[in-house]
């Protein structure tokens, strides 16, 4: 019942973003339109706008949620986001170092490489042998050195001109979607959510501690790596396509943890359809807030959902 | 399952605990494991569970070193309770008592029919079937050490390691453990557990391994394990006047 719930609200959030933009297009007629039937308008907002824009919304969202049940699982910590191992950070540097020449094309290798580069970075610092609290204390060390740099970057900025594009790209948005961007991003979120679900059942099994864990036949070292580059290929995906966009990986987990257990192996997957429904659902809001000219970012509404969340849940934990 | 112990010595890290320890166990055997604070009595028992590698020595099953295995191999002749009770989610007890069927669960995690025959009977061994739909979080600290004993049972391994899983519970609940580390034992398994109680360990274990700083230091039944001069020398107390006083002389480094 519960799963038949979270399964409307992605499809009533895909039906919404597609239907939601400056022109009205009917439901009767929109559906037709995405499979290149009906008004030729209809047919090029459907198949270049509207459908990547949600296809990329799905898929980002979808990486963000199975992250953040991934890190909250391995660390067992509620309080693990993607942005925590510094992948969003890194990430974002290597976007921003494009931006910083002036080099639109190059947003997205370069977003990747930077996502690739905290992983390597990570697995390297932290080996095979060292324990959650490690992996962490090195990622935020390595995203607080990725955020400087980025400032850095943003302080030496060549022209005016450039760092607008950085601070408007760092605010995270979908408005440049394409039918690219999408195969691409979903392609490489796809390879990584497939190794974050191959972590669940040694996750749920690593509730009872590290070594407990390990008593039962648990190989640490093997869930780090397909932790780490799932992790990165998903977060990595997504800050190339959509600038930073956080907290999905914290709250989303939370919420269905709550509804649906605390089962690693069924929260992960369960986090990703909620975090695409919620992502679709947030990008459909923003299109719907921007008017006259100005554009709500993604990354800002997605915060401001989020951080409240975070605020409220170290409050619990602190009373507990 | 018989355990040889030869010339074993490891540590965390860079700090050697375990001195060239030297031992075997039988099955059917339960087998106490005593010693004072930091002796190494965790350590040995996490060594012998393959968690910390060797600096020298083995530990093998039946002629089969316990490092040559796969975790998943070794995970299922090998079982070990931890010490520490926490879990890291609202689990119920269930759930929690299934995370030892891990070994056998494939990718999907589904329980196979003869998972759930092996957690009703381990539920029934440490007495917590009434338990089962509760949530873990919600028992009292007894109910939670029995539960997890359950955990550590549903592996069906013939040799169960339980590091002190009698500590901080109240007389009736550190007898109901004992009780089933004995039937266990009985039942053909080699147990092996750190009790820091030794009235629990001479009153239900076969055998004692007594351990200080490292070294094993009596092996033998506990009578003998656990005699005076034992007492004076590793435990510093002895019996005066039908009560346990301490023994005021320096620790032995």
């Amino acid at each position: 019942m519960r799963l038949a719930l979270l399964i409307l609200f992605c499809v009533v959030a895909v039906l919404l973003s597609l239907s939601i933009g400056a022109l009205h297009i009917p439901l009767s007629d929109f559906i037709p339109a995405l499979f290149g039937r009906g008004d030729e308008v209809h047919i090029t907002i459907m198949q270049d706008l509207r459908a990547p824009r949600t296809l990329l919304a799905l898929f980002i969202g979808a990486g963000l949620g199975a992250s953040g049940a991934a890190l909250q699982g391995y660390t067992r910590n509620p309080l693990a986001d993607p942005g925590i191992l510094g992948f969003s950070a890194t990430a974002a540097l290597g976007a921003v170092v494009a931006l910083y020449f002036g080099h639109q094309n190059w947003i997205t290798p370069a977003a990747l490489a930077g996502a690739g580069l905290g992983a390597g970075l990570l697995l390297a610092m932290v080996g095979r042998r060292q324990g959650a609290t490690v992996l962490i204390l090195a990622g935020v060390g390595i995203g607080a050195l990725a955020t400087s740099l980025t400032g850095l970057l943003m302080n030496f900025a060549p022209n005016p001109w450039a760092l607008s594009e950085i601070v408007y790209w760092l605010m995270g948005s979908l408005r440049n979607a394409n039918f690219d961007a999408a195969v691409l991003c979903g392609g490489l979120t796809t390879v990584g959510l497939v190794c974050l679900f191959l972590t669940g059942a040694d996750l749920r099994t690593l509730s009872l501690g590290e070594d407990t864990a390990r008593s039962l036949g648990v190989s640490l070292g093997k869930v780090r790596f397909l932790l780490v580059i799932g992790v990165a290929l998903c977060v990595g995906a997504g800050v190339a396509v959509a600038g930073a966009i956080g907290f999905v990986g914290l709250f989303v987990p939370h919420i269905l943890r709550f509804l649906f257990g605390a089962d690693a192996a069924k929260l992960i997957p369960l986090s990703a359809l909620g975090g695409a429904g919620f992502l679709v659902l947030a990008d459909s809001l923003t299109r719907v807030l921007s008017t006259n000219g100005t554009v709500l970012y993604l990354g800002i509404l997605s915060a401001l959902i989020g951080a409240p969340f975070f605020i409220w849940l170290a409050f619990k934990a602190g009373r507990s | 399952m018989s355990l040889i112990i030869k010339n074993l010595s490891a540590g965390y890290g860079k700090a050697s605990v375990l001195q060239s320890i030297n031992a075997a166990a039988t099955p059917g055997e339960l087998i106490g494991l005593v010693g004072p604070n930091g002796s190494g009595k965790s350590c040995l028992l996490k060594t012998i569970a393959g968690l910390i590698k060797p600096t020298n020595g083995k530990v093998s099953l039946n002629d089969q070193c316990v490092g040559a295995l796969s975790p998943r191999a070794r995970a299922k002749k090998i079982a070990w309770l931890a010490q520490d009770r926490s879990a890291a989610w609202a689990l119920s007890v269930s759930e929690l008592v299934a995370l030892g069927r891990a070994p056998y669960r494939g990718r999907l995690g589904q329980l196979s029919v003869s998972d759930k025959m092996a957690i009703d009977v381990a539920l029934i061994s440490a007495h917590c079937t009434d338990l089962q739909n509760r949530s873990f979080d919600a028992l009292s600290g007894g109910e939670q050490a029995r539960v997890l004993l359950a955990r550590a049972l549903v592996v069906g391994a013939p040799l169960l390691l339980a590091d002190e899983p009698t500590a901080s519970l109240d007389p009736y609940y550190q007898i109901s453990i004992m009780r089933t580390l004995q039937n266990e034992a009985q039942s053909g398994k080699t147990v092996i557990t750190s009790l820091h109680d030794l009235s629990l360990a001479r009153q239900f274990c076969d055998c004692i391994w007594v351990m200080q700083n490292g070294r094993l230091v009596a092996d033998d039944a506990p009578d003998k394990a656990l005699s005076e001069a034992i007492l004076a020398d590793v435990f510093r107390i002895k019996s005066e006047n039908g009560q346990t006083v301490s023994v005021q002389k320096p620790k032995k480094t």
